[in-house]
Order: structure tokens, then C-alpha cells, then sequence
């Protein structure tokens, strides 16, 4: 890491795969004002459902990404061959379904990490493919990531990937919610009443070589990841978490609110998020620039959105006008925002992208178009920070069952926290092994926002994705409780963490095969880059009665 | 009423993983949410399992229910009613 670093993140080739069709099928739809979401008999809601031609011995969720990927690579020189060039994936739940055949027997590619170096092998992928499963801002998170390994300089090309598939599992997890509308989602409208699901894949090529850029130009100009630090599941009151997570980007990016053109927000449809968004919005200065939702052409692709929305965003800019939000037609939220109804000229080609997801993460991205005031190269003018291990704590193992050795743990603390006992027991083994790691040393000297948590595991949350596919199956007439499916994330116990210590910086889950250290790199590349101040990093692993955490705590070296 | 009173503490703890909670620190009375029992919106989702499991009693929405999930007593006053 050198203390002046110019290079510029473009857009390559990007491609996409929704209900609507292909990108230009799903943009020409939208620009008509046409929704692609249809009632689903298996699952009994509307839903944005695919189409998929399978292929040979890979999976619905594999053959949707090698598609994408061939699409997005035929286009372009750049090889997943070449070791300048990293594959990042990004999926809340991958192969899940395939949990429905055995239950208690988990197949090796219900494991993310299996299913992703079986499509990085097919391209002949030079480097281990990079997983993040952060929960519905996975797609932006991706992107997040990406940046900074490539401002970092260790690849030259990115190739990010988003892809989710529905499932029994999905579906009835969000019914259990009751976060699911009865009629195709109504972003920020007045009678909105939840979310539509959808099924989608996109693939993005990032590029620091502008010779290998799409014309028109687009950078990725900036982004960030932040945790509202207040509950798992429900949206934050105030909308600061999203607030810090667009402020830290369109600082990134050098940008102000008046260089923005629109926002491309996240906008299930619940009451909540859309009303927490008008709050960060407002917050943000961006309240009265043209905004609009695409969840009711295309349903919530979770892990996929991220990923589509961007491409999708790209080709907005590109054409100059954005199109309406489907479903909105009046707004009752406290905070008035200029939600798009149907297509809108823009004057500014620069958009910020937003998403906001269980576990109480945000992510929000800065999309700079050509014709924008500077599209020099971008000067990281900052001194590269020093960073100190200043405790490590690993979890030992112990003779006795899980769940009496967690017990005896938290009794130990002396404290009464009734939250402990509903968590995940993934989300224990953490909690005891962070109260210990900031026991040697405490960050209540940090500000929240400068705090953060990155951790790596290879089941993300197959333990707690066990328990809900075994409710699931049961078929009972109440349906599956909503307090198992939380944790069918793994970043929702990052979650938790950030929740009791405050942590309102980036929170980050990737999925690996072994602990190759990743985790506690990118803590140190955030640090370096003056993007935290500590962090919390390592390895989260819990299976089956199993565990092994291992942690550290960076911190950044003040002169 | 006092025997389903009981019972539906018994399901809170249980349902609720309200560990080291008994049936008698649960005040009948007190609410249920926020401060005492610390219930969250997860919770209320799991209470509407709770009336759907054993009393037959389906609501839609927890905003609907906020009244009658005030207390142990709100609750079981509203089940009386509707039980099936």
C-alpha cells in the first residue's frame, strides 16, 4: 500500500437475468411501465420467478450464474483465468433447497464455498473465488468489496456476480415475517403491505484499465457498508445507519448532493423499510432527488438485487432518464422524497444506490457517469494508517455439550442479558468469544461508526438453516417461527455483536473453505485506508454441536 | 382465567426461550414489550404462533395486535374471547 494511489474503478460488460428477461428485455419493459411479477402457485404469493435451462451436473443456482458469467466474459478480454482478475460472488442462500432431500444431512453443495469454486473452475478461475453472504445488501456489499481490493492494487479486474433462487425455505421464512404483500409490493406507496420475492442473477465486470471500460464511462466512484446497531430484524427509527453508510460513500466518491441524479433505493414495500429509508434520505440531503424502487417490475432478488439494481441503474444513466417505480402511485411517508411514478429526464449523471438488510447492515454505492464534473483519475491522497493486533481470543473447545459449556460461559460473565438465550447458538459462541477478546482490550474509545466486524466462516448459517428446513418440512398449520429464520443468515450474528458493542462501521461476512486469513485482511485494508479505526476480525464457525472461533482485534495506530 | 393465565406463561417461556424466567416473575399485568421481559418484534411474531398453536386463533399482523399483547392478561382476556 503505497500513501497516493491513482486508479480509477469502471464498469466493464454487465449483464442480467430477471423475470423480465435479459437487460435490455427487463429495461424496455420497465421504460414501458410493464411488472414482471406473477402469481406462484408452489409458494402461494406473487413472485418474480425464471425460467432456467439447467445445465449438466450443475445446479438451478450454478447453471443462473455460469450463464451470466459467459455472458458477461464473452464480451470482454478479460479471463477469470488471469491472476489479476478476482471472481466475487455474492448469494444469501445459494443451494439451500437442496436442504429439502436430507435435512439432517446437509450435502457438501448446500456449503456456498462448494458451489462457487465449482463455478470458478469452470472458467478456469485463477484465484479462489471470493463469497459474501450478507444478507440482502450482499449484491452493494459486493461491490464495496471489490473497490477496496482494487484500490489496494493486488487485482487489476473484478468480476462481481449476484445470484438467489427461491425455495420453500425463502418463502416461507419471509411469510413468517409477514413481510410478504398479498398483490404484487408497492414500493413507498401509501397501501403498501410487504415485499414480493424474486429470483434473479447479475454479473458486473470492474475494470481499472479504462481501455477495457464500456463506453459511456461509468465509475464506481465510491461506497460503503455500515450497521444500524439497533435490532436484527426490524429497520432502524431513525435512519442514521443508512444516513452514514450514503454519507461515507458520496465522501468516498468527493461528491455532494448536488451532483447526485437519483437514487436507486432498496424499496421492499414494508412499512418499515420504506418509511426508515425517507428518514436517511432526508437526512442525507438527497430527499428532493429523483428516486425510484425496481422492486415491482422484479420482486426482491436478495442476494441477486444488489447486482441487478446496479446494471440496472447503469443503463438509467446511460440513457439519460430513470424510470417510474411500479405499483407507487401516493406516498404516506413521514419524510417526503421525490419517488419517481414514471419515467423522469435526469440532469446529473451520477447515482447513488442503496440496500438495507436483516442483521442491521446498509450498504450504498456511487455511481459517476461520464459527462459529470470530474472523471480524472481518482487521487487517494491519504497517509496509509498503521495498524495493531491488540488482543486475540480463540474459544476453547470443551468435553462438554454445546449448549451446558455456552451456559456456564455466559453465567461466568455475571451479567443478565435475557437476549442471549434467543440467540443463534452460532450468535453464543460469538457473543462469549467477543465479551472475551474486549475484556484484554475494550475500543469504547472509538466512535461507533469507526468500529467494525468482519468474519469469515465456511457453513455461513447452515446450523440455524438445519432447524428452519426442519420446521419447514413439518408442514405445520402456524408456519415456521420467524425467530429461527433470522438466523439463516450468517451476518446476523455479526449482527448481534454490533448491537451490543455499538458497532455502526462495516460489518462483512464472507464464506471461505478454510480460514485462509481474508477476513483479517480486508480488516487491515480497511484500517489502512482510514475506513475504521478498529475492527473486530476472524473466524466464525459453528455446525452440528461443533465450533471454532477465533478472533482478533485490530486497531488502527494513532500518532 | 387464572389457569389460563398459567398456561400461557408457560408458553411464553417456553416458545419465547425466556430461560431463567419463571411463571411467577412474569407479572400478569406488566407489559409485555420493552422494559420487564424485554419482548421485541420477533417476539410478537412468535405470539401470534403461540394463539395460531394452541387456541386456534389466527391474526394477520402484529399492528393489529398491539392492544391485546399489552399483557399476560390483555392476552389471555382476548383469548377467552376468540379461543376455538
Amino acid at each position: 500500500m503505497v500513501g497516493k494511489t491513482e486508479v480509477n474503478i469502471y464498469i466493464g460488460t454487465t449483464s442480467i437475468y430477471t423475470c423480465l428477461g435479459n437487460k435490455f428485455e427487463t429495461l424496455a419493459a420497465m421504460n414501458r411501465g410493464r411488472g414482471g411479477l406473477s402469481f406462484n402457485k408452489q409458494f402461494s404469493m406473487f413472485t418474480g420467478s425464471l425460467e432456467v435451462e439447467m445445465m449438466e451436473t450443475y445446479t438451478r443456482f450454478e447453471s443462473l450464474m455460469i450463464d451470466q458469467l459467459i455472458e458477461v466474459l464473452s464480451r470482454t478480454n478479460i479471463k477469470l483465468s488471469d491472476p489479476s482478475v478476482q471472481l466475487i460472488i455474492s448469494t444469501t442462500k445459494g443451494n439451500v433447497e437442496l436442504l429439502e432431500e436430507d435435512v439432517d444431512h446437509p450435502s457438501e453443495r448446500t456449503f456456498l464455498y462448494t458451489s462457487a469454486e465449482l463455478v470458478a473452475a469452470r472458467f478456469s478461475a485463477s484465484n479462489p473465488p471470493i463469497v459474501i453472504s450478507n444478507a440482502c445488501i450482499s449484491g452493494v456489499s459486493s461491490f464495496v468489496v471489490a473497490r477496496e481490493l482494487l484500490l489496494s492494487g493486488r487485482f487489476k479486474h473484478a468480476v462481481v456476480v449476484g445470484c438467489d433462487v427461491l425455495s420453500g425455505f425463502i418463502t416461507s421464512g419471509f411469510a413468517s415475517f409477514k413481510s410478504v404483500s398479498e398483490k404484487p409490493c408497492r414500493p413507498y406507496d401509501a397501501q403498501r403491505d410487504g415485499l414480493s420475492l424474486g429470483e434473479a442473477c447479475g454479473a458486473v465486470v470492474l475494470t481499472t484499465d479504462i481501455s477495457r471500460a464500456v463506453s459511456p464511462y461509468i465509475r464506481l466512484a465510491g461506497g460503503a457498508i455500515t450497521n444500524d446497531a439497533n435490532h436484527i430484524s426490524a429497520p432502524s427509527r431513525t435512519g442514521d445507519g443508512l444516513f452514514y453508510a450514503i454519507r461515507s460513500a458520496m465522501a468516498e466518491a468527493g461528491l455532494s448532493a448536488d451532483d447526485i441524479g437519483f437514487v436507486n433505493s432498496h424499496g421492499t414495500a414494508t412499512r418499515y423499510n420504506d418509511e426508515m429509508e425517507s428518514k436517511a434520505l432526508a437526512l442525507s440531503g438527497l430527499n428532493t432527488k429523483p428516486l425510484n424502487s425496481l422492486k415491482g417490475y422484479i420482486g426482491h432478488t436478495l442476494g441477486a438485487s444488489g447486482v441487478v439494481e446496479t446494471v440496472l441503474a447503469i443503463e438509467q444513466l446511460r440513457q439519460g432518464y430513470i424510470v417510474g417505480t411500479y405499483g407507487f402511485k401516493e406516498s404516506d411517508l413521514p419524510h417526503p422524497i421525490a419517488i419517481s411514478s414514471g419515467k423522469q429526464k435526469i440532469t446529473k449523471a451520477c447515482c447513488v444506490k442503496t440496500a438495507s438488510g436483516f442483521g442491521g447492515c446498509n450498504a450504498a454505492i456511487v455511481l459517476e457517469g461520464s459527462d459529470s464534473a470530474k472523471l480524472t483519475a481518482e487521487n487517494h491522497n491519504i497517509l496509509p494508517q498503521k495498524v495493531n493486533v491488540v488482543a486475540k481470543y480463540t474459544l476453547p473447545q470443551s468435553d462438554m455439550a454445546f449448549a451446558d459449556y455456552i451456559r456456564a460461559e455466559f453465567k461466568q460473565l455475571g451479567e443478565s442479558n435475557l437476549k442471549f438465550y434467543k440467540m443463534s447458538d452460532m450468535s453464543k459462541a460469538l457473543y462469549i468469544a467477543v465479551e472475551r477478546l474486549l475484556a484484554i482490550e475494550g475500543f469504547s474509545e472509538i466512535e461507533p461508526t469507526r468500529r467494525a466486524i468482519i468474519l469469515a466462516n465456511r457453513s455461513a448459517s447452515i446450523d440455524s438453516d438445519i432447524a428452519h428446513q426442519q420446521i419447514v418440512s413439518q408442514r405445520l398449520p402456524e408456519g415456521p417461527s420467524p425467530a429461527v429464520f433470522v438466523y439463516t443468515l450468517a451476518n446476523v450474528s455479526a449482527g448481534e455483536m454490533c448491537i451490543r458493542h455499538k458497532i455502526q462501521g462495516d460489518n462483512t461476512f464472507f464464506i471461505e473453505n478454510r480460514d485462509s486469513g481474508l477476513a483479517e485482511d480486508y480488516a487491515r485494508l480497511l484500517i489502512a485506508r482510514d475506513r475504521a479505526d478498529a475492527v473486530i476480525c476472524g473466524w466464525c464457525e459453528y455446525l452440528k454441536g461443533k465450533w471454532n472461533v477465533d478472533l482478533k482485534l485490530l486497531k488502527k495506530i494513532f500518532d | 382465567m387464572e389457569q389460563l393465565i398459567g398456561e400461557l406463561k408457560e408458553h411464553l417461556i417456553e416458545e419465547l426461550n425466556l430461560e431463567e424466567i419463571t411463571p411467577e416473575d412474569i407479572d400478569s399485568e406488566a407489559p409485555l414489550f420493552r422494559d420487564g421481559l424485554g419482548l421485541d418484534s420477533i417476539d410478537a411474531l412468535e405470539i401470534i404462533l403461540i394463539l395460531e398453536k394452541y387456541y386456534g386463533i389466527k391474526l394477520s399482523n402484529s399492528a393489529e395486535a398491539k392492544p391485546i399483547f399489552y399483557s399476560v392478561k390483555t392476552l389471555a382476556e382476548y383469548i377467552m374471547k376468540n379461543r376455538k
